[in-house]
């Protein structure tokens, strides 16, 4: 069974240097949290100018715009946008559809996920590992500023091969947690039993905004490119051990091709009602230029 | 359709289970191969409408089972070996390449040879036999032997001085049991068949012509050429007659010659003949076994009819001498008889070939001797001795033929009555022959010696006792031996069984007869003498072969094994497409 890689392979310089350019906007972050650099609703101290306020006893005199006053007469104070941070919440998916194929989806999602990571300490934002496989597991330590990253890389590391997907109770269970909202990335094939729509319905209770990060490869689309496909099978899933005796016959082909587009569609058209962030990840190829491409003019807008 | 390796039954019952089988196959094919995958999510969906075959239903794949299905029977018939539907279907084919005399001519045989060898290859190799036709019947080429074989076989036969012996062919395919129903017999030649044989095969039998001569040019010929006594009556030589067979529009010219040497042309004598017929006569030829050949000259026609021998007979006076204590009136009437018959002639004891004595006298001492018993000394009036040949042929002739003594002329009654003795006859074995008659019969108390049969069984008794050679007339290739004349033949011959079907011995080409022989060894001579021959009569028209379906078992199974390897490589196409699994 192909292995999940390890932290060296994982912490990769390299990789994370060209991470660097990259940052994750928020539009506004809640109150509260730690001073960072997202923007969000609290006026108060900061640099980035935000408005005018008619001055009131008690507001500090070092605001007070004295051009406006010797224009107006009238006493002014400058009111500045506090930046916050994003709590960024990695949802990594441990089941083990995960870990079955070569290479292991889980690869690519761990790389991901630590690109993310590695993006959104890098900005200051707090980061807190969760998994799941047929129940949400917590990671109690939250990384914070770039000095976090290595321990967040090698608890990614740690991750193991777990059972079945969940991924609607995981959500289910994660939104019913009193957690500071946050941007939740769901790194993950999204293949639960209980149907695409069973989770979409989950995460579209959530309160977090999303960024949805769908792992697949070329034999998820298009059965016909892996060559053990063919004629009568008995096609075992890897998570549930269910087997199902197959045909494959170019009309069977065709449904199977319907329903996984059906799935791909549903899923897209929720991240845009949702105004989620949809990243599809191939795992055959590299993850670097994947990521770069999401980041397209520098910032992803979450 | 037939097939040449299968009976249509069986084809079609092969067809049947191969079908029966691949759909099994089929089934038990569908052996599911176990594949891991991430989620069955969308498999789930894609067979809910289709679900997976189960039991008769899980077969589905009919495009798949047709292709194979066909590919399979595509090939079954190949091997079965398919033939076009003929108008005459047959079980089995005779091809006749005909070596007689009548396809004597080169060009006649070289295409009888070259249409034959093409027939050859539109046949199933164990669905035909070929049989060489010269003096006699020659199985060259068994069923299931390989056609190439056949050049080596026929190069050392050549065609036969003989008429052919096709009807004898036709003869073995009229027994039933011994052939498939329905055979075929072709003749490559100009072999005639005769209506009567044709209307004498059994049904089932079909007689055609692979090759369609033209007509031939027609030249003279000998048709008949033979000997017979003198009719000077001079008993030692014999006259030759001669039929030619002329060229239309054209005088036989005609030459003879006697051990080697050549007659005079005017001892040549031309006798009245019928219409299209010229008759030639040689008289009083020495009858002493020499050869004499006759020669027409001819250009056109074929050239084996041009001459004939045949072997003269040797015929001889009979001496005779008789024992001076004969009665007087003995002694008369058998000297009476003696001198009446040309080919006998008195002699005295020394010179003498027979004697004729008392029974007791040693005249003549070993000699075969017609001897005069007393009616007490033997209980048979007549008491013919012959000498044991081993095979008990003489006594057979003799008990068959007794009578031919002259015997059955006696007015026995009549005798019988005198003598108040029944009168018999016997024969039976002894170191030399000998006829013993009661001496009364003699006598002028009886009428015997007035009788008519007197002088017939004398001089019958005295040709039996020299063992003079027989001889016979003419000689004719493929033809049974006619009657003999001279010597013992008032004893006729046996008639030998050469075949299990009765046939006469007949010489099998004009040539040295085998076997025959006269005093000194030298072998009786036959000619050919075939009128079919020189005139060029081809008997019935047949019908003309034609070849079973027109195409050939190999051509079909070539095509059908080549069609089912082009659906295999569709079937390979299909399958890389993923249309058929």
């Amino acid at each position: 069974m192909p292995a999940a890689p390890t932290f060296e392979a994982l912490f990769d310089p390299q990789f994370l240097t060209a991470l660097r350019p990259f940052s994750l906007r928020a539009r506004r972050v809640p109150l509260a949290g730690r001073p960072a650099d997202q923007m969000s609703r609290q006026r108060g101290a900061g640099v980035e100018f935000a408005d005018y306020t008619p001055y009131t006893p008690g507001d500090d005199l070092r605001h007070l715009d004295w051009n406006i006053y010797r224009r107006l007469g009238r006493l002014f104070v400058r009111v500045f946008e506090e930046r916050r941070d994003l709590p960024v919440y990695l949802l990594v998916d441990r089941s083990k559809s995960m870990y079955l194929e070569t290479p292991p989806r889980i690869e690519a999602g761990l790389k991901t996920a630590l690109a993310l990571a590695a993006i959104a300490l890098g900005q200051h934002d707090t980061v807190r590992l969760l998994h799941f496989s047929e129940g949400l597991r917590l990671d109690a330590a939250t990384a914070s500023g770039t000095a976090g990253l290595p321990g967040l890389a090698r608890r990614l590391a740690a991750l193991s091969e777990q059972a079945g997907t969940d991924l609607a109770g995981a959500v289910r269970d994660l939104a019913g947690r009193r957690l500071r909202r946050g941007l939740l990335v769901v790194v993950s094939d999204f293949f639960d039993p209980a149907g695409i729509d069973a989770v979409v319905g989950e995460l579209a209770l959530c309160r977090h905004r999303l960024l949805l990060v769908c792992l697949v490869n070329e034999a998820d689309a298009e059965p016909t490119a892996r060559a053990d496909l063919r004629g009568d099978v008995r096609l075992r899933d890897c998570e549930s051990g269910a087997a199902l005796d197959v045909t494959i016959t170019p009309a069977v082909l065709a449904r199977y091709r319907a329903a996984h587009a059906a799935f791909r569609a549903r899923l897209a058209e929720f991240a845009v009602e949702r105004g989620a962030g949809l990243a599809h990840v191939d795992t055959a190829e590299d993850v670097l230029p994947q990521v770069t491409a999401l980041f397209a003019d520098g910032a992803l807008r979450v | 359709m037939t097939f040449a390796n299968l009976p249509l039954f069986a084809a079609l019952g092969g067809l049947a289970v191969l079908a029966v089988l691949l759909f099994a196959l089929q089934r038990l094919r569908a052996r599911h191969i176990e594949v891991t995958v991430p989620t069955t999510l969308f498999w789930l969906a894609a067979v809910r409408d289709a679900p997976v075959r189960v039991f008769w239903q899980r077969f589905r794949h009919w495009l798949a089972y047709l292709l194979i299905l066909l590919i399979c029977s595509l090939l079954w018939l190949a091997w079965a070996g398919p033939e076009l539907a003929s108008r005459h279907a047959v079980d089995f084919h005779v091809l006749f390449l005909d070596g007689s005399a009548h396809t004597a001519r080169a060009s006649d045989r070289e295409r009888a040879v070259a249409a034959l060898k093409a027939d050859l290859q539109t046949l199933p190799t164990d669905r035909r036999e070929v049989i060489w036709g010269g003096a006699f019947n020659l199985k060259v080429l068994r069923a299931g032997e390989d056609a190439l074989l056949l050049d080596q076989r026929l190069a050392s036969l050549t065609p036969a001085e003989a008429p052919s012996a096709l009807r004898d062919q036709l003869r073995l395919l009229g027994i039933d049991g011994a052939w498939p129903e329905r055979v075929e017999l072709v003749i490559y030649g100009r072999a005639p068949v005769a209506a009567e044989t044709l209307a004498a095969l059994r049904g089932g039998v079909r007689v055609t012509r692979g090759v369609d001569y033209p007509a031939a040019e027609r030249g003279a010929g000998i048709v008949a050429f033979g000997v017979a006594p003198a009719a000077s009556a001079h008993p030692e030589r014999v006259d030759a007659l001669l039929e030619v067979a002329p060229a239309p529009g054209g005088a036989p010219d005609v030459t003879l010659r006697l051990d080697g040497a050549a007659l005079p042309a005017e001892r040549l004598t031309r006798l009245p003949a019928g219409p299209g017929r010229a008759l030639f006569a040689v008289r009083d030829l020495p009858a002493a076994s020499g050869v004499l050949e006759a020669r027409v000259v001819d250009e056109r026609g074929v050239a084996v009819d041009d001459v004939a021998r045949l072997r003269l007979p040797t015929r001889r006076v009979l001496p005779i001498a008789l024992a001076p204590d004969l009665p007087a009136p003995v002694a008369k009437v058998v000297g009476d008889v003696v001198a009446a018959d040309a080919g006998l002639t008195r002699a005295d004891e020394a010179a003498a070939a027979v004697v004729v004595r008392r029974a007791g006298d040693d005249f003549g001492g070993a000699r075969p001797a017609l001897e005069l018993t007393a009616a007490d000394a033997q209980a048979h009036a007549f008491v013919i001795d012959y000498v044991e040949d081993g095979a008990g042929e003489a006594q057979q002739l003799l008990h068959r033929r007794v009578a031919a003594m002259g015997l059955d002329q006696i007015d026995a009654t009549r005798l019988a009555n005198a003598l108040q003795r029944p009168l018999s006859a016997t024969v039976r074995p002894a170191p030399r022959r000998r006829v013993a008659v009661w001496e009364a019969l003699f006598g002028a108390a009886y009428n015997f010696t007035d009788s008519r049969a007197f002088p017939v069984f004398v001089a019958r008794a005295f040709r039996y006792l020299a063992a003079q050679p027989i001889w016979h007339p003419y000689l004719a290739a493929g033809r049974p031996l006619p009657a003999p004349l001279g010597g013992a033949a008032w004893l006729g011959r046996p008639a030998p069984a050469l075949d299990a079907l009765g046939s006469e011995f007949a010489p099998p080409r004009a040539g040295p007869v085998g076997g025959g022989a006269q005093p000194g060894g030298a072998p009786w001579i036959a000619a050919l003498l075939s009128e079919e021959v020189t005139t060029g009569h081809q008997g019935v028209a047949l019908p003309a072969y034609s070849s079973p379906g027109g195409v050939g078992a190999r051509d079909f199974a070539m095509w059908l094994a080549l069609l089912a390897l082009a659906l295999l490589a569709g079937e390979w196409v299909l399958h890389q497409r993923g249309l058929i699994p």
